[in-house]
This record gives structure tokens, C-alpha cells and sequence, in this order.
């Protein structure tokens, strides 16, 4: 059984595809380490983990798009999540990613979210895009900004509490830039 | 850009149409999710809740390559619920589900109509050499429908994870189905 078409985006050293079972036991690792997982919410134990990799299958089926998973060029391996996120209740669609551990600090969830955001403005057709990060998350932060999105305002998310909205840069300012390069 | 579940099993019973679910079902469902008819599986949700469920189930059919089976109504197209094979991570075991979707499903013999068709898809094609149903001791249409399908109460069985705490509120009881070659029979 499996989602069709479920895109493959190269980026690099990155391979951008769809949601597979085996991406499933380093996710739940990943939500199972609070230091880790907090600033992404959803589940705190292995069988929320699961309802939560499962419903962005659903994500995928219901909008057509959802989170990637990234994994390395040379092997394959899962490196983290990547995509747009817009479950219901959401303010609007949404950039975000999460890098497993063992692949932390070597700039593959800002590869990634490049090379995702350019495949919503280009083949999607968005004008824009958001980023969700919860007050504290200066990591995530750090990495909007090096994307070059600005803080917009603080709201209320419906399943993470108050929680602060960034916007990216739409395809038209990241053409006159000269391409998503520039922020890299 | 359209992203379907491709090569998922259909099947016909006399009055329905058993099919895996579709982008088009989550309203219908929705409705269903956040209603009280949903205080049996962990339910009313609240809407963002019930989007997540849906897009669960829709998930379980890639995880796991089966999952909850859509109920059309041949003669009218209705949706009438989902009935299914059902394997999340934290069961204790593969497990036959079944919901109606609005109470004017009731009473009529489908959601038997479309488990031992599941059933015997469970049997036949996922190789399964036995199914339980999770059903809450407080539900007795759902109860009746499991002793309907030849299902005896097992009380040895263990429950999915986090079921049967001293705080729950609820207590889930497990049914279990006849084995393959008694359902057959």
C-alpha cells in the first residue's frame, strides 16, 4: 500500500520522499526526548508517536502535500522530517522541520526546508508560507531567520498553546534576492 | 496535486461497497468524530482532534497495508461508517473495528455485513489466524454485534497500552473471534 504520487525531491546530499514505515523508529526516538522534542509537540509516548507519523500520511492524502522525510543521499538513512504542515485548526500552511539526533548541526534541516519551500512556491503554487516556534525555541529561531523569515505576531495554536508565527520570504522577493540561494 | 492511496483492496457485499478512505469521507466523518456517538473510541474529539483520527486511519493503510474500509451504501452512495482490520502501534493484538457514522445506519445489519466480509479478508488475505474486538463494556449495540459475529468475551487477553488503569473511566473488554476455519465453517 502506498500514497500516489509521492513526490522525491533531490536536494544535494538530501533526498526529500514520502512517509515509510522504516522512518517510523526514529521518530518515536525523537518524540521520546523531551529536550529534543518539546519545541515540536505531539506525542509523548511511542503509540502517540505512531498516530501522529500516521496522520501525516493522512495530511498527505487530505491536501496533497505534508512532512517529507529526509533522508541521506549516500545510504538512505532518515535524517529528520521536512515539509508543509496545515492540519485543521492550523492558521495557515506552515514550513516546518525536526532533524533526528544523530544528523544534528550539519545544516540539513536548512537544505531541506529550501529545497521544501521551493517546491511549495513552484510547484504548489503558494504565495506564501509560515513558521510555527514555540517562545524559547532559539534554535528554530535561528534557523527562520537564516531563511529569512521575520517574526510576524504571537496567537494561540490549538494543540501547542501561545505560540509565535514567522513568515518567509514569498517567491517574488525570493526571486528579486536572486533565488532562494541567497539565504542559504 | 492530487496524492491517493493507490493499490488498496475493494470489495462488493450485497448492499454495500467496502473501499479504503478518501480525502471526500472527512467531512462525513468529521461529523461523526466530534459527536457522542464517538464516546465509544475515545471520542467526541474536538474538530482538530478528529482531522488527526482521520488522517490516522489513513496512515494506518500505508504502515500497515490494510486499515479501516469505508462503507458506501450501494443503492444510495451514503457513507455509513468504517469497518476494518486495525493494528496501531499499542495494540495488543490485530484487532477487527467497526463504527456507524450516523444513527439511520442502525439497526439495518451492515456493519455485520461489512466485518465478516473484513473478516474473512483478514483471514484469507492478511494470513491473520485470529482477531479481537476492543469494545467498551458500556456499549451494548457494539457488544451484541461482536456475540452476532460468534465472537466469545476472552478476558485473559491483554489490552492495547494505556487501557485498564485503576483511572480509567472506562473499562474495554476484549471479544474474540471465532478462528479461521470456525468462521469459515
Amino acid at each position: 500500500m502506498s500514497l500516489t504520487p509521492a513526490p522525491v525531491l533531490e536536494a544535494g546530499r538530501l533526498r526529500l520522499r514520502g512517509p515509510e514505515m522504516r522512518d517510523f523508529d526514529p521518530l518515536a526516538e525523537f518524540f521520546a526526548d523531551p529536550d529534543r522534542a518539546w519545541g515540536f509537540g505531539g506525542a509523548e509516548t511511542r503509540p502517540d508517536a505512531w498516530r501522529w507519523f500516521a496522520s501525516n500520511i493522512g495530511h498527505w492524502h487530505i491536501h496533497g502535500y505534508g512532512y517529507f522525510t529526509i533522508e541521506m543521499t549516500r545510504d538512505a538513512a532518515p535524517a529528520g522530517l521536512c515539509g508543509i504542515w496545515n492540519p485543521e485548526g492550523w492558521p495557515e500552511p506552515e514550513l516546518g522541520w525536526l532533524v533526528f539526533a544523530p544528523f544534528e548541526g550539519q545544516g540539513i534541516a536548512c537544505e531541506a526546508a529550501l529545497r521544501a519551500r521551493e517546491w511549495a512556491y513552484e510547484d504548489l503554487g503558494f504565495t506564501t508560507l509560515t513558521s510555527n516556534i514555540l517562545p524559547g525555541n532559539a534554535r528554530s529561531v535561528a534557523l527562520a531567520e537564516r531563511l529569512g523569515a521575520r517574526y510576524e505576531r504571537t496567537y494561540q495554536n490549538v494543540t501547542m498553546g501561545e505560540d509565535m508565527l514567522y513568515r518567509h520570504p514569498g517567491p517574488r522577493e525570493l526571486d528579486s534576492d536572486g533565488g532562494a540561494e541567497a539565504y542559504a | 496535486m492530487t496524492v491517493t492511496l493507490a493499490d488498496t483492496p475493494r470489495f462488493e457485499t450485497e448492499r454495500l461497497i467496502l473501499r479504503a478512505p478518501e480525502a471526500r469521507d472527512w467531512e462525513t466523518a468529521a461529523a461523526f468524530l466530534v459527536s457522542d456517538r464517538a464516546r465509544f473510541i475515545g471520542g467526541p474529539y474536538t474538530q482538530t482532534a478528529a482531522w488527526r483520527v482521520f488522517g490516522h486511519a489513513v496512515g494506518h493503510w500505508v504502515l500497515r497495508g490494510y486499515g479501516q474500509f469505508v462503507l458506501e451504501e450501494k443503492a444510495s452512495g451514503s457513507l455509513l461508517g468504517s469497518v476494518g482490520p486495525w493494528y496501531p502501534n499499542g495494540w495488543a493484538e490485530c484487532e477487527l473495528g467497526w463504527s456507524l457514522w450516523h444513527a439511520s445506519a442502525e439497526g439495518k445489519g451492515y456493519a455485520c455485513e461489512a466485518a465478516e466480509r473484513l473478516r474473512r479478508f483478514a483471514y484469507d488475505d492478511l494470513g491473520w489466524t485470529t482477531a479481537v474486538s476492543y469494545i467498551d463494556a458500556d456499549n451494548a449495540r457494539s457488544i451484541a454485534l461482536a456475540e452476532r459475529l460468534g465472537c466469545v468475551r476472552d478476558r485473559e487477553a491483554r489490552l492495547p497500552v494505556g487501557e485498564g488503569s485503576e483511572d480509567d473511566a472506562t473499562e474495554v473488554w476484549v471479544f474474540r473471534h471465532p478462528a479461521p476455519a470456525e468462521a469459515a465453517a
